[in-house]
């Protein structure tokens, strides 16, 4: 109960830190940004090198880069030491631990497995031992699971592959989804505004371990256009991201139709109308832009759900990619996966989310006068 | 627009990324492809435990024997010959000259001792040093120094915490729930420590100092072994083509052991030098010395394993590359396998055994696995034998092998798997008989179920345990009129959930390491890490000890409790008479057969702390034309068994054609 | 029902009309054919989880293995499994548990992300730069940890019951209905009708809850009926891993995609449970 309430009065204090002076989040921000490049830099430069270049870099950042992305960092970097914490304490109160097995091991066999891998039996001791080694050695750990590798030998060959098929996928469900939702709210209850609902429908509903192994039969066992399963040519790639993509064109749709149907309502939009601009004109020049507002604020939790893959979709094809780890990690408790994936996701969901305020601003003047 | 353009950048760095993730190297297709099932994780022999690594360890090292594919017998690996003394503890191995590490250097014996050293070793951490406990200094090297310490410690504690001077073991076997600590001090010499378990009360000041008598002897032994062990005690090198090791007692299946991978040489040299212990097997550092070599190995893809140009006798492996995928989908697996991509795959969903069990490519046969539920004994009215004996009556085992698993199973009326050579299963009658169990529930005060508490079945999840489960459920809920609700936890809760005690009836299985039925028996004995019943039994106890050293059984022989004692009699009286050493050897891996038959009556007659509920049979698809792949195993005197271990060594498996 | 959502914005008077938008937004919903199908659907998919296993003395625990994988028939309406218990019987009776699980845990992320999004929105500013990085840092959390824990925490009394899994499904959803929320009232906050109402002496509370939270409905509602199937499907991912519940559709679901494989396929098994969905 202590260590709640602890982490729910840390959480309060960096959420606080929004009430600092705007000048003052902006310092903090470059100087963090500074810290965590010194972290790593100076294992490959040296201690005073990398202070130099890092004092430099963190100037260099405070004076060009936006104050809101200033801002974002100097929260982001306390966020993830709260997040190691935090996620420590649940993984440590989660029954089991990494070296347990069916077959029960001596004591003496886990007391040695426990001093070599660095896993205390205490999470406070864990998060010492993590910190220390995050900080001074610049690494995420021994992997406890997976032998005779670290957490960044797993993870860092996952990342072009989830990152490349995940992007393949955002871009079929943004393409896919929006073309259907808007086309369907620009003429509500024609037939293609049914049959596109339909079709959302179907993807909402199935869930993606059934789209997979359907397509799976249709296509590759069937028809035999494209290989099973597997990992080695684009002819890999087009199922695993179908499947990847379609509940969330899906879900995107009908965000995209909501927003045109609301759109296309309002009266700048019967000025346009009134302009004599042709249809397709106000819908790509005018209606659009609003239009896809929901579709981005849901962007952003979304892309990084895709991009770091999904467990399905890899144990499915057999793809070599980062979403296993989430999964593996906690079946298997090993903690310094789940940190190395918790520290990697809440990095990109920040990334995203910024992405998509900046892009929300970029679309609608309203929350640029807002914010 | 420009966020068209912007859009169309993404999936074009996309795919420029994907790109970059190919590996050249796996674009030829290997010439024999499989599903292993999961991805290992360690290709250490003296760190691994379970069969997808083990297949690939079979194929990347070799032991001084190895199973010949087609028999399973052993067979001279880098051993060429041995020799083994008359009364079975002693063995002398000679290793051929021509075995190679790939790094070149020559196979030694100073690899064999320094590998079963390493294994021993309490910091190493090897999960499978107990499978070579029976040499001489082995388990003092890898146990005893623990053993002292707790009883230094939590037992010493627990003893003075009692009040009386006396100590009840019912007490004391409370107090130390450490793992095998009271087998520890069951096994010893020391008259006090014996009869204050066997014959309370005792002194408990005099107890106290046998304790720390009993924790100075397993010290000192433990030093002398960290001193001796694979040097001049238990294994050492005679030179470097000699390799000498000493057991305990005489074990009849000790060839089969050194086939198996916790005793397979390392490389010595790598091992040796600084930084390697954790990561020597990773593809850009392993040397080995078996047929294969490791190629590639890329997590969550495949390993590729190529034929080593340094093995002797690579003349005689007919696939030059294999890939094992780590595939856990077995939805995609059979997938795979339909569209011609892999050539085996040892697992399929179980919904389609109808459909794929008349194919010519399916095999079936029996495996050395039994599943059974644990019955928590300590958890009132499942503490009542009778209960427990009800609870067993009223499942139709019959059914469920023939109606929900249907691939000829079969049904468990005892624990040890029947293939054993020179084992017979202790005759059993706890068959399917609901009239006697509603009348052995109504003898325990619940009849027609009434007044029975609603108990749970856990399990962990998977798609087969959760329909036996659900099919038991209804069956007791039937016949005994009792309620039973299944319920599943993932793996790790699972464990931890049984470990705790916190449970009814819970699944589990065993697979046996070694063809012997003390593989399966040793399980239960009182505190056994894998016992988790909270079952004790002091015969059974007894029996185990005397089975793991039936030297000493002679000496001291007992009956008491026993089924058949005339025929243990009988036994006794013909190994004491027995002509010759041989003889007498024979005699007593008869006798040693016969203890582990009375241990196992108890277990499943008497008692049962467990529901034995089927023995498994082993499946898979295979393409026909695939050849030294062995689903049965014609011996040399024409015998044919199953291929009961499920070994499938790669060595001699290859697709025609591809050669 | 997402068709509701036609005369908006400008068109909001300034004046407080004798319906109020809330009433309006509801008579909009009544007046919509799709949504009362929608209404009805729901209505019979209710009644036939909750009281038709009752009624008709349906059991879906009785096996009858030697029964098994037998296609649909007037005795077995939706067929039966592979233990041979009646498949319509367990849709049902798993109906009863995703349709809770699922209206419950939407029901907790459309309180929560709304009030949430609101606050956070309509203040902008610091207020919601603070809140919203509350919701990033609760995004980082591995949420299969808290499932398992919670799971766990109830494993012994609840044995595989609903309750804990919507427990951890609900501590999840609400974080992007909070984002929707926000960015939605952000837009609106400066809007003329907003501007209006200030004018006329509103309160903070009162502008929120009269004149922003009716306008936010459309997308809110769209989020949150794709919610219940998300949750629906989280559930069947879940089941999928082995932390699922006992008999729901999503555990229906899990053990269906054995089915959809090229040698023989039960279909009734997964076309059912999908469908409800």
């Amino acid at each position: 109960m202590t260590e709640a309430l602890i982490a729910v009065a840390a959480l309060l204090a960096i959420a606080s830190l929004a009430f600092l002076p705007h000048e003052a989040t902006r310092i903090l921000g470059a100087a963090l940004l500074a810290a965590v490049v010194f972290v790593f830099l100076r294992h490959v430069a040296g201690d005073v090198p990398a202070l130099l270049v890092c004092a430099a870099l963190g100037a260099g950042v405070w004076r060009a880069l936006p104050p809101t992305v200033l801002r974002r960092v100097s929260f982001m970097i306390p966020s993830l030491l709260l997040l190691i914490g935090v996620t420590t304490w649940l993984m440590y109160l989660a029954p089991g631990n990494p070296f347990a097995q069916e077959k029960a091991i001596a004591p003496q066999v886990e007391a040695a497995l426990r001093a070599q891998y660095g896993v205390p039996e205490t999470p406070l001791a864990f998060f010492r031992v993590y910190m220390e080694r995050l900080l001074v050695d610049g690494s995420l750990g021994p992997a406890l699971k997976v032998q005779g590798r670290s957490v960044q030998d797993l993870l860092l060959p996952a990342l072009p592959v989830s990152l490349g098929l995940g992007g393949l996928a955002l871009f079929l469900a943004v393409a896919i989804g929006v073309a259907l939702g808007v086309r369907a709210g620009t003429r509500p209850n024609s037939w293609a505004d049914h049959a596109s609902m339909g079709l959302a429908l179907v993807g909402i509903s199935l869930p993606n371990f059934v789209i997979g192994a359907g397509l799976m039969i249709v296509l590759a066992l069937w028809l035999d256009w494209l290989p099973v399963a597997g990992w080695g040519g684009f002819r890999h790639v087009w199922m695993p991201a179908l499947t990847l993509a379609l509940p969330h064109a899906a879900t995107i749709a009908r965000l995209a139709r909501s927003g045109t149907l609301e759109v296309m309502q309002e009266d700048w939009i019967r000025t346009a109308r009134a302009k004599g601009l042709s249809e397709g004109r106000v819908v790509s020049r005018h209606a659009l832009r609003v239009a896809v507002l929901p579709v981005v604020s849901y962007l952003g939790p979304a892309a990084a759900g895709i991009l770091t893959g999904s467990f399905v979709v890899e144990t499915l094809f057999g793809i070599p990619g980062m979403g296993q780890w989430f999964v593996k990690g906690a079946i298997n408790r090993d903690y310094s996966i789940v940190l190395g994936t918790a520290l990697f996701y809440c990095g990109l969901i920040t990334f995203f989310n910024l992405a998509v305020d900046l892009a929300l601003a970029w679309l609608d003047p309203r929350v640029r006068e807002a914010a | 627009m420009r966020s068209g353009l912007g859009l169309l950048v993404l999936p074009l760095l996309a795919l420029l990324g994907i790109g970059l993730t190919f590996r050249a190297s796996f674009h030829d297709p290997a010439d024999f492809t499989f599903v292993n099932g999961t991805e290992p994780n360690t290709l250490d022999p003296g760190l691994m435990t379970g069969e997808p690594e083990g297949r690939i360890a079979s194929a990347l090292f070799e032991g001084l024997t190895i199973r010949d594919p087609a028999t399973l017998r052993p067979a001279p690996g880098v051993a060429e010959r041995w020799e083994i003394s008359a009364d079975g503890r002693r063995y002398v191995f000679h290793l051929r000259r021509d075995a190679r590490w790939t790094d070149g250097l020559p196979v030694t014996a100073h690899d064999f001792a320094y590998a079963w050293r390493r294994l021993q070793l309490p910091e190493h951490g090897g999960e499978y040093a107990y499978i070579m406990h029976g040499v001489r200094g082995a388990e003092a090297l890898n146990r005893d120094e623990a053993r002292a310490i707790a009883l230094r410690g939590p037992v010493r504690a627990a003893v003075e915490g009692l009040v009386q001077g006396a100590i009840d073991p019912q007490v004391w076997e409370e107090l130390v729930a450490e793992q095998d600590l009271v087998t520890t001090v069951r096994g010893t010499r020391d008259p006090v420590l014996r009869a204050g378990l066997e014959a309370p009360p005792v002194d408990r000041a005099a107890f106290l100092n046998a304790l720390a008598g009993e924790a100075e002897r397993r010290s000192a032994r433990a030093s002398e072994a960290r001193l001796h062990y694979g040097i001049d005690l238990g294994v050492h090198a005679r030179d470097d083509y000699t390799l000498v090791v000493e057991l305990v007692a005489a074990i009849p299946y000790f060839l089969e052991l050194t086939a198996f991978y916790p005793a397979y040489p390392v490389p010595r040299k790598l091992l040796e030098a600084p930084g390697n212990e954790r990561d020597w097997f990773l593809p850009e550092k392993i040397v080995s010395n078996g047929p294969f070599e490791l190629a590639a190995w890329r997590i969550g893809d495949r390993i590729r394993l190529r034929r080593s140009d340094s093995y002797w006798n690579r003349e005689s492996i007919p696939s030059r590359t294999i890939d094992a995928l780590p595939l856990e989908n077995v939805t995609t697996a059979l997938n795979l396998y339909l569209s011609g991509e892999v050539d085996w795959i040892p697992r399929y969903p179980s919904d389609l055994v109808d459909a794929l069990r008349e194919r010519s490519d399916h095999y079936a046969h029996a495996g050395f696995i039994t599943y059974y539920y644990r019955i928590n004994t300590r958890r009132p009215p499942l503490d009542d034998a009778r209960v427990r004996r009800a609870l067993a009556l009223a499942i139709d085992r019959e059914m469920i092998v023939s109606e929900v698993l249907r691939l000829g199973e079969l049904p468990a009326l005892h624990l040890v798997p029947p293939g054993i050579p020179g084992y017979e299963p202790p005759p059993t009658a706890v068959g399917f008989d609901p009239e006697r169990a509603r009348t052995l529930l109504a003898e325990a005060g619940f009849p027609g179920g009434e007044g029975f508490p609603e108990i749970g079945i856990l399990y962990n999840t998977l798609e087969s345990h959760k329909k036996i489960a659900e099919l038991i459920a209804d069956q007791l809920a039937r016949h005994l009129g009792i309620v039973i609700k299944p319920y599943n936890q993932e793996w790790q809760s699972y464990l931890a959930t049984m470990r705790a005690g916190d449970y009814d009836l819970g699944r589990a299985g065993w697979i046996g390491d070694y063809l012997d039925p003390n593989t399966f028996l040793d399980l239960w004995v009182t505190n056994g890490g894998n016992n988790q019943t909270g079952w004790s039994h002091p015969v059974y106890d007894r029996l185990i000890a005397a089975a793991r050293n039936v030297d000493d059984y002679v000496q001291q022989p007992f009956v008491d409790g026993l089924a058949e004692p005339g025929r243990l009699r009988v036994l006794l009286a013909a190994a004491a008479e027995a002509p010759d050493v041989t003889a007498r050897r024979e005699a007593l891996a008869a006798l040693r057969l016969h203890l582990l038959r009375e241990a196992e009556r108890i277990l499943v007659e008497e008692e049962l702390p467990i529901l034995p509920i089927y023995f498994y049979v082993v499946n898979g698809l295979v393409r026909p034309e695939v050849e030294g792949f062995y689903t049965e195993l014609v011996q040399s005197d024409g015998q044919r068994l199953p291929n009961l271990q499920n070994l499938h060594p790669l060595r001699s498996i290859h697709l025609p054609g591809s050669r | 029902m997402s068709a509701g959502q036609r005369e908006q914005g400008s068109s909001a008077p300034i004046v407080a009309p004798t319906a109020g938008p809330w009433v309006r937004a509801f008579r909009r919903l009544q007046r919509h054919r799709a949504a009362m199908v929608g209404v009805a659907i729901l209505g019979v998919v209710f009644f036939a989880c909750f009281l038709l296993p009752t009624l008709l003395g349906l059991d879906p625990t009785s096996t009858a293995p030697e029964l098994r994988h037998m296609p649909p028939s007037l005795r077995h309406w939706f067929g039966t499994d592979a233990l041979g218990r009646d498949h319509f019987a367990r849709v049902l009776i798993g109906g009863r548990v995703s349709l809770w699980v699922g209206l419950a845990a939407t029901a907790a992320s459309v309180t929560l992300g709304v009030a949430y999004g609101a606050v956070a929105g309509f203040y902008a500013g610091r207020v919601d730069e603070a809140m919203m990085r509350i919701v990033d840092f609760f995004y980082g959390i591995p949420y299969m940890f808290l499932v398992i824990l919670v799971m766990l925490m109830f494993s012994e009394t609840a044995r595989g019951e609903a309750l804990p899994v919507f427990l951890a499904l609900g501590l999840v959803q609400w974080l992007t209905m909070a984002r929707i929320v926000r960015g939605q009232v952000l837009t609106l906050r400066d809007r003329d009708f907003v501007l209006a109402a200030r004018v006329v002496g509103a309160g903070d509370a009162r502008i929120l809850v009269r004149h922003i939270l009716p306008n936010v409905m459309g997308p809110v509602v769209v989020y949150a009926t794709l919610t219940v199937p998300a949750v629906i499907l989280l559930e069947s991912f879940l089941s999928f891993l082995g932390l699922g519940v006992e008999l729901s559709w999503g555990q229906l679901v899990a053990e269906g995609v054995a089915v959809v494989n090229p040698i023989e396929s039960p279909w009734w098994l997964l076309a059912w449970p999908l469908s409800s969905h």
